[in-house]
Formats: structure tokens, C-alpha cells, sequence
């Protein structure tokens, strides 16, 4: 103990930019982000497993769902991971005119999403199930409009990077920047899978 | 010393004079803010140790907003058929006393300490994204006062903290309490998420080299484990909350039992999140006795590594065991089980820590400052709140306890007399950390004293109303069931209510002590180690500086401070100080590094959290309103986003002297 | 040997003191006492919890004693610095297990408590229960051993005080409404909470002839205090009769009763919409049927039929009986208790004050949303009972014809 005493770093003048994991703070933050967004997720996927099969008025889930549909647009949202990656790959390239195009091509794939579940959504409604009529109504909505909302929030994440990439405003590490947004897609890309398969491929 | 603290208008260089920097337009809307002394630095700063005193204040007003509240509670209950309040106001109170307590007391002013007191701790000189750490204070703060100034419109939310459907519905419930309620605690919501995941990249990511997870101090340890709790269970409250919101803003079925809802969906969502709560809320305390009991036993922690550990299993069991709160609400008899034996498994890790702490204090050399008074306090009472609650999670024993006053004993002993009293430990023991003054030790042991017999006067009877059958939330309660004799229940509730007079006046006995530490010209500068201490944070002067170390140190024993300070003799094993601590503060201040880059000020954090409640009224009142909440988000996270956290080199006029920019280090580069 | 019974002369006396203490601080027959079982679930409760609350204490004594000679033995007088150890293992380990052992023999019993509680398959008698702002419903239905054993051959619907006999496993149905509440007397068995949309059972068995108070226990709104519950437990013999009286047609005042007559005439006009009185004849001959759905948020309004069997009103939160005459019952000894319990409310022992007060302003004398004019969320349904606006006279007719129900 005594050798220890009034010991005092050499080193500590480089501490600050090498993190303790080796992690940047900004990927271990996104991390942690998407560890909370499962969560949310289950809670709202709980919610509709409990309550898809209770339908006092309205149309049943077997009645209006429309599987080659949605089978189509989750095609697309699954294409947008892969030219997210391109993407990713591209800018630790620091190929800017390729980052920019990849990333494009994502959020106009997620566009074609959201703009699929606009029209699901529409078709549901003529077809008698309002977001008031049912539990399974309550509950579709709310899960598929939360995974909307993600969707939309990632395409404006993808149009706000392409604009800063092209007028170089990105602050601090371009690459990074864009594989933070892609762990986000691929994450809310993740989800769909799950909430497909649970919500129109398995019958109540 | 070449200390570069940017961008502070006044920035000491070489030679210790001044210059002063002006900063130039930033890429956003606004010129970067540079004041660091008016009150407009606070409203702007991004400084971890600030945004801590914020919280800590902000957190303390809200406690004496709920305190008031407890003492109408109380001083209705006084009597039988009390007429103090109306049953509405009754249930208001009740429902906001909680919700106080809970989500802007206790969690907040844990926040206020890990805040302050983390980056020390491991020897950062900020938080990982100090900009949202600022975001997050403002969340709190407008969520607390949207969730407040429901009672000049129209009604506070009067549900009660668990807000349990179908009671909560429009039908039942139709002011705009709930409404307040609900979209309040999902904006404090956010500030506990951001806080989460700001304060778990901060400690895994920016420890001082050579501490290893194991070398950590168990304060920090402890508000590990409460932010992964944080990070995990707020999510759940969220979707909650928003089931509720929907249900009473926009006509959703959720709860509604004529559509076939079923109402334990709302119970098992809110307990997922409500269990791991109370670990969030004590925690902290446990961290703080375990900083002070070390300190004034003059001893390490007793099994420091069973300490930390069982923290960590107590924040994974606690996943386990919310239906312990819905014995009575008719699940069946093998989930009841299982719930049951898992609660009394979660026993076992907190029976651990109280062993360690008398373990930490046998053998010792106790002094009995009053952070240390607190301290045992809390280990005393709150081992009387953790036997009652192994009571309750014996199954059976608890449908005759659960919703009786024997609750209310049990978890306010765990609360009060243990996540507050660890939190006023901590007042004692940091403030002059913080503050440069000790706060005035005399009037501190009226404090504690008179704290002590209020705490034990108001819910010690209480064990006895519950199980004597007083049932909980009730706006009066009748003679006709208060049975005989001289101690009877009315007898114990107005010995519970003086309590909460003698309580409330060692609670202003506090406040008198801070104002009298700071205006009394008695009270001496504080000395910069005052009590001792063992950990980081009293390795740096007080209050510490903005960029905290002038040399981050390394890092070689758990307790580090105190094995610079003292040294064993290899024979003897003897102890003896071989440093104090402005000398090893010499020492290490000898060699300051070069280039600190410190995270700039910046508008963006108030303004986004000012966004959130005008979403609330929006959604609550006009849509017109909402969408200026929308865009005004919307808009302050572009200006955000395009606004780096350390302002560039070339947006000072004229550039910094004497950086090349070659070997500054960014902090937070995206945060 | 020897040191253990020094450390039991120590414990012992502590341990007398100290339940001395929690003995002399206990009101005396407080009437929702969760110590003072009387019935055979209560019991099974107690059995359990009391062993456990003694273990308790016990940890509890060795905890503080541990803290009170550490702060007398190892305060600072000067010592040196004492030796810088981190912990041992050994005996942390010990002081783990030590815990794991009690909580092992406390959840062994525990788990055995549970499913003994949760039996259904003996019961020999079944009463649905029905919460809703903010009183209780029973309702008696005449199938399987209710009828065939315990004369229920009509169903009986009642509120305010559940009626059961003495030694019989009563299995109640509890559900609920509106919001949930919780269905609980102390004194036979630990809380249920009744779910609207779910139904809950619960045990309930009276070993002594007698009164058992109870309370919701789960917050159910405005007027959450002001919900209370009766158990009445009566021999068997006394059960019969309770029944028989219960089942009797339906009289009408006799005519020399005038202002009992008059009452009648008003209940038709002023109460009857909402609170059923079986055998009640609508002016025309036809049989009055009550429809408290199109007028209470919950559907449902306490039936009056045979009111002065029973000895509470407004959610058995007040008396029927004049305090005297309250104390006459609720103090009766076992054998004399059916006797008094039956005799119902008679005009002199019925307690004028609170019964008037409630017919004059029920909304003032118990908190409900009774306002019309903030009633916009419910459609215009109460929730509870409005102020009729009677005048002195019409209460009296009321009083006197409600006098008449039993």
C-alpha cells in the first residue's frame, strides 16, 4: 500500500477520447436506446397478443388482412436493410456521392413502406375496423402506428443525413453518423419481422 | 498552467492572465452562449456539477410541494370524519403526494447526486453527452410543473400514483387530471430514459484509466444498476401511459370492459414498471450510506464485492417479483407462488447489504458525524421496512395486509426511512464538496434527531392501523371501526399525525441549516477534505472546476484517495497518513493536461424540453397549440442536431491561443 | 451450553417486553382486526403469519443489538486506525445462508397456505358479490345446495350485509360493475379484488354466530371510504329462518297505516325506478319493475325488498339502528345473537337521524356524482343517488313506509 501512495497518472492527459469498452459513446448510447426500444415494443406487442382475438364489433383479423399485401411492403422495408448497409459501407469508404445515393434508396424504400401501411390502414378503415371499434382495432393501430411512427422517424433521419453529408455539415464522424441511423433501421426493420409474424402470419 | 476551459468567456492561459473570447455566430440560429456567470449560464449550461444543483433544487421544492401535501393527508386523518378536505380533494392529494414523491422527489434528487457526483467518482470530466444531460434536467422540471398546474385547471389527478383502470377512465374520472398526469410523467418519462442511457455510456465508457469495474465506487456502482433499471422499465410505463392517453383523448378501447378489456392489463404493466421502481428510488440511498459508513467506520466497505453484486441481483430479481402487488387481484394460486417465493428470494441480497454495513462499522472508529447519523439511521429503519415486507410476501398473511395502513408503514419505513434518510446523508456529506461550507453540524443533529422521532412517531402507528384493519386511501375514516380502548385507532392516528408535524418541522430545520451555513459569517470556509474521505471526488478542490481534475488521475486501488493519503507499514500494519490531501492535490495539479476541450452551452436542451408541455396542453385543450408543440420540436432537434457539441476551433474570435487543435479531444462529439 | 442460555435469558425478557408493548398498544376489539380470526381461513392466515411475524422480530432484535454494540463498542476514542479489510468470505457466506434458511422454512408453509386457500371443490354454499360505486350487491341464487340444502328457492338479492350460516364453506363469486374494489372481511378471510369482467372467488366461513366488519379495499373513486361491508354469520337454525323471511310475499302497508300508504304511493313516484322492491304493484296492478340501468352509470341500485332485515343502508355506511340499539346486536353474545339479529329495525330502534339526513341529501351526506349538471361523460347517469328534493313531510311518508319492509 505504501508504494501506491501519492502514485499519479502519466498517461492521464489521453484519457478522454479512448473510452473504458473500446465502444465510442454514440454507438454504446444506441446501444442502450434500442435495448429500452425492445421493451416498448413488448409492451405494445403484449398488449395486441392479448387483445387481437376480442372483437365484440367490427371485423375479425382473419377478415381484413390482406397477406400478399403486406407480405410485399415488408419485402421492401427488408430491401431497405440491405441498401443500408451499402450505405454503412459506402461511408466508411468515405465514398459521399455512393453514402448518399444508398441512403436515398433506403428512405425511399421506407417511404414505399409507410406509404403501403397509408393504404392498409385506409382500406381497414372502409372496411369497418376504426381505431374505436374493437379491442383488436385499439390495438393493431396503436402497435402498427407506433412502427409507422419509427419508420418515419428513421426516413427523416435518412433525408436529414443525406442533406448534411452533401453540404458537409456533418459534425463529428461522418461514418459513424450513418452507422448510428443504420443500427436504428436495422432495428425497427427487426421489429417488423416479429410484429408480421406475430400480428398476419400467425392466425388467432 | 495551460487550463483551457472554452468557451467561458474569460479563458486563463499560460501565465495566468486572461483574454477575452468571443464566440462567434454558431452553425444554428443562435450565438453560441458564453456566459458562465450570470443566471443565464444556468438556463444554458451543459456543466454536469450545475445541472446536479439543478436537479438538487428543483427536486427539493417539489419535495416540500408533497410534504405539504402528506401533512393535509395527515391532518384530515387527525380525526374520525375528517373535514379538512372533501373526498375529492382527498383523493387528489393522495394521488399527487405520490406522484411527487416518486417521480419528482426522490428520483430526481438521486439523479442530482449521480450527476454531480458520478463524473467525479470515476474521474470524467463530464457526462457522456452533456448536452442531453441538460435536456433531460429541463424535461424534468416542465414535466413537473405541466403534472402540477393541474390544480388551477380544473383538478388534480385523483386516481391515485397506480392509477389502476377502469377507474381511470374519462367516465369515471372526467376532469383533465389524468390527463395531466399521464402525458407529465411520460415528459419526466424521457428525462429518466435520456438520463439513463447518458449516465451508463458515461460510467462504462469514461472511467479514469485503471478503474476497473471493480475499483468503482459503490455509489456509482449502485446508480449502474438503477439507470439499466431505468432504461429497462421506463419503456413499459411509457406504453402505459400511452394506452391511457389514448383511451381518454381519442376514444381507444384499452380498458374498457364492455369491449372485453380486461383490466389487469394495466396492473401488470404499471407493476412491471412500478417494481423496478423502488429499486430505482432506494438504490441510490444504499449507495450513498455505503460511501459514509466506509468513510466515518475508517474502514473499506465490508465486502465490497458482495455489495455491488447483490446491488446488481437485486436490480435483476426485481424483474421478477411485480405481481407481488396484485396478491388479492385474483391471479391463480401457482402465479401467487411463484411471486410469492420470488419475493422473498429478493430478501436475501438486501439482508447482504445491512449485514455488510454493521459488518463496515464493526471494527471501526466511528465517528458520529451527522451524514454518519443518517446513515445508521437508515440501516436500522430500513431493516424494520424490509422484515415487514418479508410480512407481505408471505402470500396469505398479505391479503390481510395489502391496502391497509401496514402498507403504508412498510413502504414509507423503505422510502423514508431509508431512500430519504440516504438522501439527507448525502446533503451532509457532499455539501461542502459542493457548497466550499459544512453545513452546521449542531443544527444538523436537531435535524436528524428531530427527523428521527418524526419518521418513527408518523409510521410506526401506522403498522399498527393496518393490521388492526384501517384500510388505505381513505378520505375518512369512522369511529364505528376503531375499536376500544385508550389505544385505540383513532388514538394511533393522532399520534401519527403529530408525527408528521414534528417531521415537517426537521425537514424546515434543514432548510434553516442552509440558509444559516451560507449567510452566517460564523461558519468557516470547509477544509477540502473535511470528513476524510476515500473516494475521487475529494481528490479535486470544492467545489470542483468546471473540467473537475486539472489532471485526470489513474487509477490503482478501490479507494483510491485514501491510499494516496495513507500508507501500511509492512511490519507493523501500521496505518499512518503519509499525505494530506491539499498535498496530493499539489501533486497531482502539478502536471495539469493540455487542451481540455470542454462541451460548449448551448439553447437547444430548454427549448426542445420546452416543446414537450406545450404538446401536453395541446393534446389536452387545442390542436392548434399541439402543432406549435410539434414544430417547435421538430424544428430545436435540426438546430440541434447541427450544432457540434464543442464549438470548433475557428468559431472563437480570435482563435484560442496556443492550440493547434492537433491534440484537442472532443468529449461528446454527437451529444 | 452454557452461553445459550445466557443469550435465551437475554432474548426471552426482550422478547416479553416487547410483545407487551405490541399487546398494550392494540385497540381492543377493533372490529377489523386481522389478528382476531373467526373463521377457519382467517385462521389458516393467522397460523401462518404469526410465526413469521415472530421471525421477524426476532431478526430484527439481532440487527438492532448488532447496530447498538457497534455504535457503543467501536466509537471513536482514539483508537488507531483500524485494520483496512475488505470482508470475509467465510463469514459473509455463513451470513447469507443464514437467511436463505429462514426464508426457506418461511415459503415451505407459505406455498402449502396458498393452495389450501384456494380450495373450491368443498363448498357447500355460493353467493355471487357484486361491487359497484359504492356499495356491494348479494345475491343469493336458488341452484345446487343453496336451494336444495339452505331453502333458497327463489333467488334473494340483498346489499349492504352478507348474510351466511354458521360452519358452512361459503364460496362467494365477486365481481364487479364498474371499477375494481376489493371485497374484504378481516375477520373470515384476507381480500379479493372484484373485477369488472372477471370473476373472482373467494372462501368465506364463520365459526361463531355474529357481526364481522369489512371495507373495500381497493380505491374505487370518490366515495372509496364510505364503502363498507357486513358479514353476518347465524346458526343454522337462525339461516332458516333468515331465508323463509326473505322469500315472504310481498304486503303492502295496511290502510290505517296512512302515512305509510302515502309512502308507498311515493317510493312508486320518487324511488322505484332505480331501487326494486320485490312484489311491488305499480298504481295500474302491474308488477313495478326497477331499471336503475338507463339511470346509474353502473346498472345497478341497491334492492330494498325486506331493507329492515338488515341493519345498514348508503353501503352499510350507516346504521340503521339507533347506536343503543347497534350495540345491543353487535355486542350479543353467540346464542343470543340470532335472536336480536333477526328481530330486524324496529320504529324505535331505527336510527331517524342518518336515515333522514340520506332522504333530505344523500350527495351531501356521502360524496357522488350526483350533480346534473357535470354528468356530460356519463350520458346523464348518476353515479350514486341524487337529492331527490323531498320535503319534511314526504320523508316522514318515506320513512314509514320503508318502516314496512321487512
Amino acid at each position: 500500500m505504501a508504494d501506491t501512495a501519492i502514485a499519479h497518472g502519466h498517461d492521464s492527459g489521453h484519457g478522454a477520447h479512448v473510452t473504458s469498452t473500446g465502444l465510442s459513446n454514440n454507438k454504446l448510447a444506441m446501444w442502450m436506446f434500442l435495448g429500452s426500444e425492445c421493451l416498448l415494443f413488448g409492451g405494445l406487442i403484449s398488449t395486441y397478443m392479448l387483445y387481437k382475438g376480442r372483437v365484440n364489433s367490427g371485423p375479425q383479423p382473419d377478415q381484413i388482412f390482406d397477406i400478399p399485401f403486406t407480405s410485399v411492403s415488408s419485402f421492401v422495408l427488408l430491401m431497405s436493410s440491405l441498401t443500408m448497409v451499402l450505405a454503412v459501407s459506402a461511408a466508411q469508404r468515405k465514398d459521399d456521392r455512393n453514402t448518399n445515393l444508398w441512403l436515398t434508396i433506403t428512405a425511399l424504400l421506407g417511404a414505399t413502406f409507410v406509404g403501403g401501411q397509408v393504404y392498409e390502414f385506409t382500406a381497414f378503415y372502409r372496411e369497418g375496423l376504426g381505431f374505436t371499434t374493437s379491442l383488436f382495432g385499439s390495438s393493431f393501430y396503436t402497435l402498427t402506428g407506433f412502427h409507422g411512427v419509427h419508420v418515419s422517424v428513421g426516413i427523416i433521419m435518412l433525408m436529414a443525413l443525406v442533406g448534411m453529408i452533401s453540404r458537409n455539415r456533418i459534425p463529428g464522424n461522418k461514418a459513424e453518423s450513418v452507422e448510428l441511423v443504420g443500427l436504428y433501421w436495422h432495428f425497427v426493420d427487426i421489429v417488423w419481422i416479429v410484429i408480421f409474424t406475430l400480428v398476419y402470419l400467425i392466425p388467432s | 498552467m495551460a487550463i483551457i476551459e472554452r468557451p467561458s468567456s474569460e479563458v486563463a492561459i499560460a501565465g495566468g492572465s486572461t483574454v477575452g473570447v468571443k464566440p462567434s455566430e454558431a452553425l444554428g440560429v443562435f450565438k453560441r452562449p458564453a456566459a458562465s456567470t450570470s443566471w443565464r449560464d444556468w438556463i444554458v449550461t451543459v456543466d454536469h456539477k450545475k445541472l446536479g444543483i439543478m436537479y438538487g433544487v428543483a427536486a427539493f421544492f417539489f419535495f416540500i410541494v408533497g410534504g405539504l401535501e402528506a401533512v393535509l393527508i395527515r391532518m384530515q386523518l387527525i380525526a374520525p370524519n375528517g373535514k379538512v378536505l372533501n373526498a375529492d380533494q382527498y383523493n387528489q392529494m393522495f394521488t399527487m403526494h405520490a406522484t411527487t414523491m416518486v417521480f419528482l422527489f426522490v428520483m430526481p434528487m438521486a439523479a442530482a447526486f449521480a450527476n454531480y457526483f458520478v463524473p467525479l467518482q470515476i474521474g470524467a470530466r463530464d457526462v457522456a453527452f452533456p448536452r442531453i444531460n441538460a435536456f433531460g434536467f429541463w424535461c424534468f422540471l416542465f414535466g413537473g410543473i405541466f403534472l402540477n398546474t393541474a390544480w388551477f385547471l380544473g383538478g388534480a389527478a385523483d386516481g391515485g400514483w397506480f392509477m389502476y383502470a377502469p377507474n381511470s377512465s374519462t367516465l369515471f374520472s372526467p376532469s383533465h387530471g389524468i390527463d395531466f398526469w399521464s402525458m407529465g410523467l411520460q415528459i419526466t418519462g424521457i428525462a429518466s430514459l435520456t438520463g439513463a442511457i447518458n449516465l451508463i455510456v458515461t460510467i462504462l465508457n469514461m472511467r479514469a484509466p485503471g478503474m476497473k469495474m471493480m475499483r468503482m465506487p459503490i455509489f456509482t456502482w449502485m446508480v449502474l444498476v438503477v439507470q439499466f433499471l431505468l432504461l429497462f422499465a421506463i419503456p413499459v410505463i411509457t406504453v402505459a401511459l400511452f394506452l391511457l392517453t389514448f383511451q381518454r383523448s381519442f376514444d381507444a378501447t384499452f380498458f374498457d370492459v364492455a369491449s372485453g378489456a380486461d383490466p389487469l392489463l394495466w396492473q401488470h404493466l404499471f407493476w412491471i414498471f412500478g417494481h423496478p421502481e423502488v429499486y430505482i428510488l432506494i438504490l441510490p440511498s444504499f449507495g450513498i450510506v455505503s460511501e459514509i459508513l466506509p468513510v466515518f467506520s475508517k474502514k473499506p466497505l465490508f465486502g465490497y464485492p458482495i455489495v455491488a453484486m447483490s446491488g446488481a441481483a437485486i436490480g435483476f430479481v426485481g424483474w421478477g417479483v411485480w405481481a407481488h402487488h396484485m396478491f388479492a387481484s385474483g391471479l391463480g394460486p401457482v402465479s401467487v407462488t411463484v411471486f410469492s417465493m420470488a419475493t422473498m428470494a429478493i430478501a436475501v441480497p438486501t439482508g447482504v447489504k445491512i449485514v455488510n454495513w454493521v459488518m463496515t462499522m464493526w471494527g471501526g472508529k466511528l465517528q458520529f458525524t451527522v451524514p454518519m447519523l443518517f446513515s445508521i439511521a437508515l440501516v436500522v429503519q430500513f431493516t424494520i421496512g424490509g422484515l415487514s415486507g418479508v410480512t407481505h410476501a408471505v402470500a396469505p398473511s398479505d391479503t390481510q395486509q395489502t391496502d391497509t395502513y401496514y402498507i403504508v408503514a412498510h413502504f414509507h419505513y423503505v422510502l423514508f426511512g431509508g431512500a430519504i434518510f440516504g438522501l439527507f446523508a448525502g446533503f451532509y456529506y457532499w455539501w461542502p464538496k459542493m457548497f466550499r461550507k459544512q453545513l452546521s453540524e449542531s443544527l444538523g443533529r436537531w435535524n436528524f434527531w428531530l427527523m428521527v422521532v418524526g419518521m418513527n412517531m408518523t409510521f410506526g402507528p401506522m403498522h399498527m392501523l393496518g393490521l388492526q384493519g384501517q384500510p388505505r386511501r381513505m378520505s375518512v375514516w369512522t369511529e364505528a371501526r376503531a375499536g376500544e380502548g385508550f389505544f385505540n385507532l383513532g388514538f394511533w392516528n393522532r399520534i401519527s399525525s403529530i408525527g408528521s408535524l414534528v417531521l415537517s418541522l426537521g425537514v424546515l430545520l434543514f432548510i434553516i441549516n442552509v440558509v444559516y451555513t451560507h449567510k452566517s459569517k460564523k461558519v468557516a470556509i470547509a477544509p477540502l477534505d473535511p470528513w476524510d474521505g476515500r473516494t475521487l471526488e475529494w481528490m479535486t478542490d470544492s467545489p470542483p472546476k468546471e473540467h473537475n481534475f486539472d489532471t485526470i488521475p489513474t487509477i490503482n486501488n478501490l479507494d483510491e484517495f485514501f491510499h494516496r493519503k495513507y500508507a501500511q507499514d509492512a511490519t507493523t500494519h501500521e496505518i499512518t497518513q503519509v499525505a494530506t490531501a491539499e498535498e496530493v492535490l499539489a501533486e497531482m495539479n502539478a502536471h495539469p493536461d493540455e487542451h481540455i476541450h470542454m462541451p460548449s452551452r448551448s439553447y437547444w436542451p430548454i427549448l426542445l424540453a420546452l416543446a414537450l408541455p406545450i404538446i401536453g396542453y395541446g393534446l389536452i385543450y387545442n390542436r392548434v397549440i399541439l402543432a406549435v408543440g410539434v414544430a417547435m420540436v421538430v424544428a430545436t432537434m435540426f438546430g440541434w442536431a447541427m450544432e457540434p457539441s464543442t464549438a470548433a476551433d475557428d468559431d472563437f474570435d480570435p482563435p484560442a491561443p496556443g492550440d493547434g487543435g492537433g491534440h484537442t479531444k472532443e468529449l461528446a462529439p454527437l451529444g | 451450553m452454557k452461553s445459550s442460555r445466557r443469550w435465551s435469558n437475554i432474548i426471552k425478557p426482550v422478547l416479553a417486553v416487547s410483545s407487551l408493548i405490541a399487546v398494550a398498544g392494540c385497540a381492543k376489539d377493533a372490529p377489523q382486526d386481522t389478528w382476531q380470526p373467526a373463521g377457519p381461513n382467517a385462521k389458516m392466515i393467522d397460523d401462518l403469519q404469526r410465526p413469521i411475524f415472530y421471525i421477524a422480530g426476532i431478526v430484527g432484535v439481532i440487527v438492532f443489538a448488532a447496530v447498538a454494540w457497534a455504535i457503543f463498542r467501536f466509537r471513536d476514542r482514539g483508537q488507531a486506525m483500524p485494520e483496512q479489510t475488505h470482508g470475509k468470505p467465510a463469514l459473509e457466506i455463513t451470513l447469507t445462508v443464514i437467511p436463505v434458511l429462514i426464508l426457506i422454512g418461511v415459503g415451505v408453509p407459505t406455498v402449502g397456505t396458498i393452495f389450501d386457500l384456494a380450495k373450491t371443490d368443498d363448498t357447500e354454499m355460493t353467493i355471487n358479490v357484486t361491487g359497484q360505486q359504492w356499495w356491494w350487491e348479494y345475491d343469493y341464487p336458488a341452484v345446487g345446495d343453496n336451494a336444495e340444502v339452505y331453502g333458497i328457492s327463489d333467488p334473494i338479492v340483498t346489499s349492504g350485509q352478507l348474510v351466511i350460516p354458521e360452519d358452512t364453506k361459503v364460496l362467494l363469486r365477486v365481481t364487479s360493475r364498474d371499477v375494481i374494489h376489493s371485497y374484504w372481511i378481516p375477520k373470515l378471510n384476507g381480500k379479493k379484488d372484484s373485477v369488472p369482467g372477471r370473476v373472482h372467488l373467494l372462501r368465506m366461513e364463520g365459526s361463531e354466530p355474529g357481526i364481522y366488519a369489512g371495507q373495500c379495499t381497493e380505491f374505487c373513486g370518490l366515495s372509496h371510504a364510505y364503502m363498507r361491508m357486513e358479514a353476518v354469520v347465524l346458526s343454522k337454525a337462525d339461516y332458516a329462518t333468515w331465508v323463509a323471511n326473505q322469500l315472504e310475499a310481498y304486503n303492502s302497508p295496511s290502510a290505517d297505516n296512512v302515512l305509510a300508504v302515502e309512502g308507498e304511493k311515493l317510493f312508486l313516484q320518487q324511488c322505484a325506478r332505480c331501487h326494486q322492491v320485490n312484489g311491488l304493484l305499480n298504481a295500474d296492478g302491474t308488477p313495478n319493475v326497477a331499471a336503475p340501468d338507463q339511470y346509474v352509470v353502473s346498472g345497478a341500485a341497491p334492492n330494498l325488498t325486506n331493507l329492515m332485515t338488515r341493519n345498514t343502508f348508503a353501503g352499510a355506511s350507516w346504521d340503521l339502528l339507533t347506536p343503543e340499539c347497534r350495540d345491543d346486536v353487535w355486542n350479543a353474545t353467540p346464542a343470543e345473537f340470532g335472536e336480536k339479529y333477526l328481530a330486524g329495525v324496529s320504529e324505535d330502534c331505527l336510527n331517524q337521524k342518518d336515515l333522514r339526513e340520506w332522504l333530505r341529501n344523500a350527495p351531501e351526506k356521502k360524496p357522488m356524482y350526483a350533480d346534473p349538471t357535470k354528468l356530460t361523460e356519463t350520458g346523464g347517469k348518476y353515479r350514486g343517488m341524487p337529492a331527490l328534493g323531498l320535503t319534511e313531510d314526504q320523508i316522514s311518508a318515506l320513512v314509514a313506509y320503508l318502516l314496512e319492509l321487512k
